[in-house]
């Protein structure tokens, strides 16, 4: 079976690919995280990044959609996914989403650490990132502390850690 | 929901910890071949017991309290109590750890109750940092139940082993010689060593091979197991035989479910490949499995002897231990590193993955040259060929060296400091 999972958005043929295939890395047990983000950081405003993933990459949707981009999926056999982030136009303060969530359980460290600092770069002032986490990440919290964002923990289940962190209004 | 202001986790603290630890591995390593002819003989050679000492001693009970400083943060969730106090164990241990062991090699047994001392003071300060690091612990989990056995099991053995200094010279202990010491190793295996390694498991396997954190009976059998087999087997030891047969069997059950646990973990594991870390945690496991049939073995006197007790102790210390230890750290000191040199930077500008900071080559020598040579030590011990053991001490060398040089690599990255917020900022921004 494949497919798309949702229409694809109009425009996309329009910019220029940038294609990231994974697939290798994470049957050889590499870590992509790092790849996929450096890949993003050099991204111009007319290209879209098309990676190439063994599984749906969920968690990257919110660390991607934090830094403003909008993606696209396809289910192209049942271990081959493609999925196409593009920038989206900048949203209005008052649609902007101010209450993202962050699952990252189940990620090897350092890679939650990583990827709660990647999000927190796109955090608007006053927005708050909701990260779900397996364990109090005691070595975050330092990070958090000095790059001046609040957070409170709290776990609302056996297993579940929630980190609510936030850049002050303020700043 | 607690959102107070948290306190940086000291990086320093267990690298300076776990390279003191190395570096006694790597002396333990090369020694080895060099005491070939005593290691031949009876194991109660001062010589032996020196680098029995280096390896007990300085390699493993030092890693496990530097792995601690790490991990005690990260599993119960809180900041160690004083770092001041740890830094000032560490130098007790090192120049008591020293002592100790220039003293057994030279049998100056006067010299050795007093470096015995130095570590007993060690102890106790580790004793008290960690106790008052748990203290109001609302959650009394698997982990936390098993380090706190450890920790027991540590104060008894260090008590047992300096009474054991002092009857060296005052000679005032009931019971032979070779009962006593035998239950001060095995308190020392059984009751510090394998619940802390098989608590710490239960909590960090799980990060490291992304597998769901294990539950059910294997928990239980492994708490009363060891709770009720370790002391059962140290006072079998000293003349108790039936107690020794009923915590050889219990110890034997709590092994078993900690290897069912590894077993769970690494079937249901989200992680497809293994990496050199993971692979040496598992060979340790194996060896754990037959080390544990071989201690089986001498408690049930199917075999017995001097030759087969040093091979049980290379297959334990060696084989399960120090490869379990070796694994470990190829996962946390570039943890730790990373931390130091690279955490300030992330989300701000590219930081390299952690696989990036070692050597995968290194890596992979240094899990080869080891496990085969530990594996070929115990046999040449069992043999009692001076010439064989020579051959596979320098192999367990090779693989110490290469270890230790891979790990000095991954200490290379602290140079590149990262810079200040501003500075990585500014990066950023260009």
């Amino acid at each position: 079976m494949s497919g798309a999972v949702t229409p694809k958005p109009p425009g996309l043929e329009a910019l220029r690919r940038v294609d990231v295939d994974v697939r290798d890395d994470i049957r050889a047990g590499r870590e992509p995280f790092q790849r996929i983000m450096a890949t993003v950081k050099a991204l111009a405003p007319d290209e879209a990044l098309v990676l190439r993933a063994p599984f749906e990459p969920v968690p990257l949707y919110a660390v991607l959609g934090a830094a403003g981009f909008r993606h696209w999926t396809e289910r192209l056999t049942v271990d081959d996914w493609r999925v196409w982030f593009h920038r989206s136009e900048a949203p209005e303060p008052a649609q902007r989403d101010a209450d993202a969530t962050l699952d990252v359980r189940g990620l090897p460290p350092p890679e939650p650490m990583v990827r709660v600092l990647e999000c927190l770069d796109g955090l608007a002032p006053g927005d708050t990132l909701t990260v779900l986490h397996e364990r109090r990440p005691m070595f975050l919290y330092p990070q958090l502390d000095e790059r001046g964002f609040t957070h409170a923990t709290d776990e609302p289940e056996p297993g579940l850690v929630r980190i609510v962190i936030g850049r002050p209004a303020t700043e | 929901m607690t959102g107070m202001r948290a306190a940086r986790p000291s990086v320093t603290l267990p690298l300076a910890y776990l390279a003191s630890a190395t570096l006694a591995f790597v002396l333990a390593a090369v020694a080895t071949p060099w005491l070939a002819p005593e290691l031949a003989g009876h194991y109660y050679h001062p010589r032996v017991l020196a680098l029995t000492h280096s390896i007990t001693l300085g390699w493993i009970t030092l890693t496990i309290m530097g792995a601690s400083f790490q991990l005690i943060p990260i599993v119960l969730a809180r900041p160690l109590w004083s770092e001041r106090l740890a830094w000032w164990q560490l130098g007790l241990m090192i120049v008591g750890v020293v002592g100790m062991i220039g003293h057994f090699f030279i049998g100056a047994w006067s010299g050795l109750v007093w470096a015995a001392a130095l570590v007993a003071l060690a102890v106790g300060a580790h004793l008290v940092n960690v106790a008052l690091t748990v203290r109001g612990l609302q959650r009394w989990t698997f982990t936390a139940r098993m380090v706190t056995m450890a920790l027991a099991g540590l104060g008894l053995t260090t008590v047992v082993g300096f009474v054991l200094g002092l009857d060296k010279i005052f000679r005032f202990l009931p019971g032979a010689l070779f009962a006593n010491l035998h239950a001060h190793v095995h308190l020392a295996l059984l009751g510090w060593v394998l619940p802390m390694m098989i608590g710490v498991a239960a909590r960090v396997y799980p990060m490291f091979l992304l597998a769901p954190e294990p539950a059910g009976w294997p928990g239980r059998v492994q708490l009363w197991g060891v709770g009720l087999g370790a002391p059962a087997v140290a006072l079998g030891l000293c003349g108790v035989p039936g107690l020794l047969v009923a915590g050889t069997v219990s110890v034997a059950a709590a092994v078993t479910g900690h290897l069912a646990w590894i077993l769970t973990m690494v079937r249901s594991r989200k992680r497809p490949a293994l990496d050199t870390g993971l692979r040496l945690v598992l060979t340790g496991a194996l060896a754990l499995s037959l080390a544990a049939v071989l201690g089986v073995a001498l408690a049930f006197d199917l075999v017995a002897g001097p030759r087969v007790a040093l091979a049980y102790a290379t297959l334990a210390l060696g084989g399960w231990v120090s490869l379990t230890i070796a694994g470990m750290l190829l996962k946390i000191v570039p943890f730790l590193v990373w931390y130091r040199a690279y955490a300030p930077w992330a989300g701000r500008a590219p930081v390299p993955a952690l696989a990036e900071l070692s050597c995968a080559r290194g890596e992979r020598l240094a899990s080869r040259l080891l496990s085969a040579g530990i594996v070929a030590l115990a046999v040449a011990l069992w043999i009692g060929d001076p010439a064989w053991i020579r051959v596979a001490g320098s192999v367990v060398a090779a693989g110490a060296l290469a270890l230790a040089a891979t790990l000095a690599r991954v200490l290379t990255h602290l140079r590149r400091r990262a810079p200040r917020a501003a500075d990585a900022l500014a990066v950023r921004t260009a």
